[in-house]
């Protein structure tokens, strides 16, 4: 009886930090400008999978508390798999990912090499063709 | 009686449970610096609980001390960090006390990451003047023979202001605190201080492994720190200054290490302050314990 209760309440805890971990409704903030110079920055790096595998671990140490472990979003957080989302540059994502958004809850990434912040977009563009865009 | 005992446990063990939930899920890379603040904050709603030592060796008549302290960090928002520190001392041949709190906010000012980004910074401490732990220096110095039962009854109730400069560039972050202190207790005027660091991580492209050994795990840096006198006497004579090579370890997606040798450049520093810290992130803290306490509340088990 006392397990059944403490189970049911852990599972409702997972459940709960688990629904929180998706964002459908997302949309991206027009005000949320890129420099022109830093939109038509292309990706270095080669999407070989030993790349991307580096891109998910660091995915998933840096991003996947707020935007979710598969990338779908989290309570304010961007959905990777959104068509918005994608439509915009490997450049813009680097950028936004560099300089945060404080007020709305996005931390700058500025402190991790560049070239980490260059395997995440990597990643983030196989999580946006594993699932397809969702409009 | 049984209902609280059954809640007791649902509670300790979801609680439990929790952490090793949220311990799961990593976290960002740490600034190798112990007494420089740099512009990033706290994420938020995650909690940082770092435990540290200062340690400093004899000289001018005082005894090797041993100064511990531990910090609770909290991101309350994107823009605004708010962190506790409970700090104590233990001095060969002499005792072990309680030397107080200290309650600190940090406030950025942009939106966004720029080349140099301003952060505020704002404390207020009630510590006695057996605090050993150093963590930021002003105003003038004296090296004194004090024992820590004369040195406990001298209150120092401050306020303290930062402003953070700081800007990460190639891999490297560069940041500037300029200090402006008052002490309540005791008539000193307003003191001044800085602290500088410059760091670089040495990381470069991931293999996805969780390697502790390699250098994708570690950061480097330099901290210069001291005091600029006081409205008393705007001089730097009698200041204590350092510098300290910093080093980050990053044990684990949430944990880190840092050490630092830090050495006195003037006859009022200490002549060796040893620092050692541990860190340990839970990303998303608060908004988990939010939705627990939510659920709780709902479902009626106190
Ligand atoms: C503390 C939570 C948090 C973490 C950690 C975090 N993000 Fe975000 N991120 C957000 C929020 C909230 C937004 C939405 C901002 C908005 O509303 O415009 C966002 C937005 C973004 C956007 C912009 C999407 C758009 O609207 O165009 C990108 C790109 C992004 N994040 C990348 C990352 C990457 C990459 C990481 C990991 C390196 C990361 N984020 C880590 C909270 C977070």
């Amino acid at each position: 009886m006392k397990t059944a209760k403490t189970f049911s309440l852990l599972s409702l805890f997972v459940l709960l930090v688990t629904a929180w971990a998706q964002n459908p409704g997302y949309r991206v903030d027009p005000g949320w400008k890129v420099p022109p110079k830093a939109a038509v920055k292309k990706n270095p790096l080669p999407p070989t999978p030993a790349v991307l595998a580096g891109g998910k671990a660091l995915f998933r140490a840096h991003c996947a508390s707020c935007h979710g472990r598969d990338g779908q979003g989290g309570r304010r957080a961007a959905d990777f798999h959104l068509a918005a989302v994608q439509a915009q540059s490997d450049g813009a994502l680097l950028y936004k990912m560099s300089h945060g958004y404080r007020r709305k809850g996005m931390p700058s990434f500025s402190q991790l090499p560049e070239v980490q912040r260059w395997q995440i977009i990597l990643y983030l563009r196989e999580l946006g063709k594993e699932r397809g865009h969702r409009k | 009686m049984r209902r609280r005992t059954l809640s007791l446990a649902a509670r300790l063990f979801s609680a439990l449970f929790m952490l090793l939930y949220l311990g799961l899920r990593a976290r960002a890379q740490e600034a190798p610096y112990f007494v420089t603040y740099d512009h990033h904050l706290e994420e938020p709603s995650s909690l940082e609980i770092e435990a540290s030592t200062t340690a400093g060796s004899p000289h001018g008549g005082q005894r090797t001390f041993f100064a511990p302290y531990t910090e609770f960090e909290y991101g309350v928002t994107g823009w605004w960090t708010s962190e506790l520190y409970v700090e104590g001392q233990t001095t060969a041949q002499d005792s072990t006390l309680f030397t107080g709190w200290r309650l600190e906010n940090r406030f950025a000012l942009l939106a966004h990451d720029h080349a140099v980004n301003p952060v505020l910074y704002f404390e207020y401490e009630d510590v006695n003047e057996a605090s050993r732990i150093t963590t930021e220096v002003t105003g003038h110095n004296q090296l004194g023979p004090d024992t820590n039962a004369t040195a406990r009854l001298q209150l120092d109730r401050e306020l303290e202001t930062k402003l953070i400069l700081s800007g990460d560039r190639h891999g490297w972050n560069i940041s500037w605190n300029g200090i402006v202190e008052k002490n309540f207790t005791q008539n000193e005027g307003v003191e001044f201080g800085y602290a500088l660091g410059v760091a670089h991580s040495l990381a470069g492209l991931s293999s996805g492994a969780n390697c502790v050994f390699c250098r994708n795990a570690l950061a480097l840096g330099l901290e210069a720190y001291g005091g600029l006198g006081s409205t008393q006497s705007l001089t730097l004579r009698d200041t204590a200054q350092y510098i300290a090579p910093v080093l980050a370890w990053q044990l684990s997606p949430n944990s880190t290490l840092r050490l630092s040798p830090g050495v006195g450049l003037t006859h009022v520093s200490e002549p060796l302050l040893l620092r050692i810290g541990y860190s340990y992130e839970f990303p998303g803290f608060g908004e988990a314990l939010a939705g627990l306490l939510h659920h709780r509340g709902k479902s009626g088990l106190q």
